[in-house]
């Protein structure tokens, strides 16, 4: 039985649509992407995951729970790693966890050993004692993963989990996640960085304006929307690969600031788009969920605008 | 029924912890405050003021000054300090993905403002017992409930303002239109049988008037049992119905 089950769920905030007819099955064990735009409507879905936002349409269950109206039995098995930090800054890291510990209904008994575990785990063991004002933003989101993971939870719901963090913690980070995923925990990941979603996610969605648009493994996206290869060439030679790719889809012609990335099913007509106009590409790489999610959310005519 | 509470419990532990970090910053205001006033108005206007209702000016206002700390110890919290823990803070969006609710949230801030604003009263009227204004010492103790059912009132007061303004600054006009008006009108000062009866029937709908009643009956030893029978129901039916009022209106803030 699915974790996750909804069936043309949907939410309008006082009238303007947010999420419209989003059917989904999250199954146990899996970790399951939620990608979109800004205000594509993720953060909305997970809210109605946990019961602060109320649907408007539609059927949800988690854990077999309706949100609406049993979120408790349904927060008792899940922790969220928020996209805000919402820690209490005016106590100390220990101090904060073990609030939580109380809030996810740990024994009293119980609740300084756990945090103790769980500070250990994310290398924050040396900072319990100091107030949230003194940590670094990678020290506070390896907080809030300790603060997701209190309550054993069979559920892991990581919004923006790495958003403006430095590559060694994001690191960290996906390592972490990597192991709950090991242990069989079922993960929902919301995330702006394709690259993540890749290396995390064994089925991704993508949502644009509240609607959800695809839906498969990162693998069965890329050859349903992008298949094939890119190249990147420069800028300069614009006139002439105009010229070339004249005949193309306009969606496999995109500039950006890097220059203009060039998409085609085979390598081969890289090859001979080098061999027979001279035109070399800065660089070669098969296509992957960045040109699937700018294809599928139209941002790629963003610079015909 | 009873892990609710439990929840609720941990909220106001919560709050505990943060008060004690910073106790003598957040306490000296409850006791200064009373203290400024009893020396200035009381020394001051009480050279003039010999016989007010048959009580020293000191004497007077002594019983007001713990229902008024109790106002504003459980006003600033629930309105300042809520609105910062909800807006800038965000502590209620990360509390909200644990089995705690938006009732829990609630419940457990009515739990902290009330027992600070019972013991605040209690603590304040053990200082002027001890300079000779209270006429029964042994009646300390019922200064609890009157601390607990003015503080329960008006910390839904707070809540409520912290539902309807759209920013900080706000508050101030809530403080000068509303929050001011009651305690300069609220019986602690002079007597409000002076004033006409629609004041007085307007007072009697807010926590202030019937509070000061309350605590004067107890300072003063006078009808204590009527006092509390009258006083005390209006007190109760004000917590019921705000508390019930602001739970509402913080859920649609909270939840969507």
């Amino acid at each position: 039985m699915a974790l996750v089950h909804s069936h043309q769920l949907s939410k309008s905030f006082g009238g303007a649509p947010a999420v419209q007819g989003v059917s989904l099955r999250i199954e146990p064990g899996e970790c399951f992407g939620l990608l979109g735009p800004n205000g594509a409507g993720k953060s909305t879905i997970i809210n109605m995951i946990y019961g602060v936002v109320h649907r408007t349409g539609g059927e949800l269950t988690v854990f077999g729970h309706d949100p609406s109206t049993q979120s408790r039995s349904i927060k008792k098995r899940l922790g969220v790693v928020t996209q805000d930090n919402a820690l209490d800054e005016s106590l100390t890291v220990e101090e904060n966890m073990l609030l939580y510990a109380a809030f996810q209904g740990l024994p009293a008994a119980t609740r300084a050993k756990r945090v103790r575990e769980l500070l250990e785990y994310m290398n924050l063991a040396h900072k319990a004692d100091s107030r949230i004002q003194t940590l670094s933003g990678g020290m506070r989101r390896r907080l809030v993963f300790v603060r997701a993971l209190l309550g054993e939870p069979e559920l892991v719901i990581l919004d923006e989990p790495t958003t403006g963090l430095d590559p060694a913690v994001r690191h960290l980070i996906w390592g972490k996640v990597k192991e709950l995923r090991a242990r069989g925990t079922t993960v929902i990941l919301t995330t702006h960085y394709m690259h993540e979603a890749e290396i995390l996610c064994d089925r991704l969605s993508i949502l644009n304006q509240g609607k959800l648009v695809a839906l498969g493994t990162p693998a069965e996206m890329i050859k349903a929307h992008t298949p094939g290869f890119v190249g990147i060439f420069s800028k300069n030679d614009e006139a002439r690969l105009k010229a070339v790719t004249a005949g193309f889809a306009k969606a496999d012609v995109v500039e950006d600031s890097s220059g203009f990335h060039v998409r085609v099913p085979e390598l081969a007509q890289l090859t001979s788009i080098y061999q027979s106009h001279g035109l070399n590409p800065l660089q070669i790489r098969p296509a992957n969920l960045e040109d699937v999610f700018l294809k599928i959310t139209g941002q790629e005519l963003m610079s015909d605008a | 029924m009873r892990e609710s509470f439990e929840l609720c419990w941990h909220i106001t532990r919560r709050n505990w912890a943060v008060y004690k970090k910073d106790f003598l910053a957040n306490i000296s205001p409850t006791i200064a405050d009373p203290a400024l006033i009893m020396v200035s108005l009381g020394l001051g206007l009480g050279a003039y003021l010999t016989d007010v209702e048959g009580h020293s000016y000191m004497g007077f206002m002594a019983p007001g000054l713990t229902v008024s700390t109790a106002l504003f110890t459980s006003f600033f919290e629930s309105s300042y300090g809520f609105y910062v823990r909800m807006t800038f803070e965000n502590v209620f969006k990360a509390m909200l993905t644990t089995p705690i609710g938006v009732r829990e949230i609630v419940l457990g801030e009515f739990i902290w403002v009330g027992l600070k604003g019972g013991l605040m009263a209690v603590g304040v009227s053990i200082v002027l017992a001890l300079f000779g204004l209270m006429s029964d010492p042994w009646l300390l103790p019922l200064m609890l409930f009157v601390g607990v059912l003015v503080a329960l009132p008006c910390g839904a007061m707070g809540l409520l303002a912290t539902s309807y303004v759209r920013n900080i600054n706000q508050f101030q006009t809530v403080y000068s239109f509303l929050i001011a008006p009651l305690y300069f009108f609220s019986g602690i000062f002079f007597p409000i049988s002076q004033m006409p009866q629609v004041v007085r029937i307007i007072g009697y709908l807010f926590p202030l008037v019937p509070g000061v009643a309350l605590a004067q009956s107890v300072f003063w030893s006078r009808d204590i049992a009527a006092s509390f029978a009258f006083n005390g129901t209006i007190l109760t039916l004000q917590s019921l119905i705000f508390c019930a009022f602001a739970l509402y209106r913080i859920r649609k803030k909270l939840e969507a």
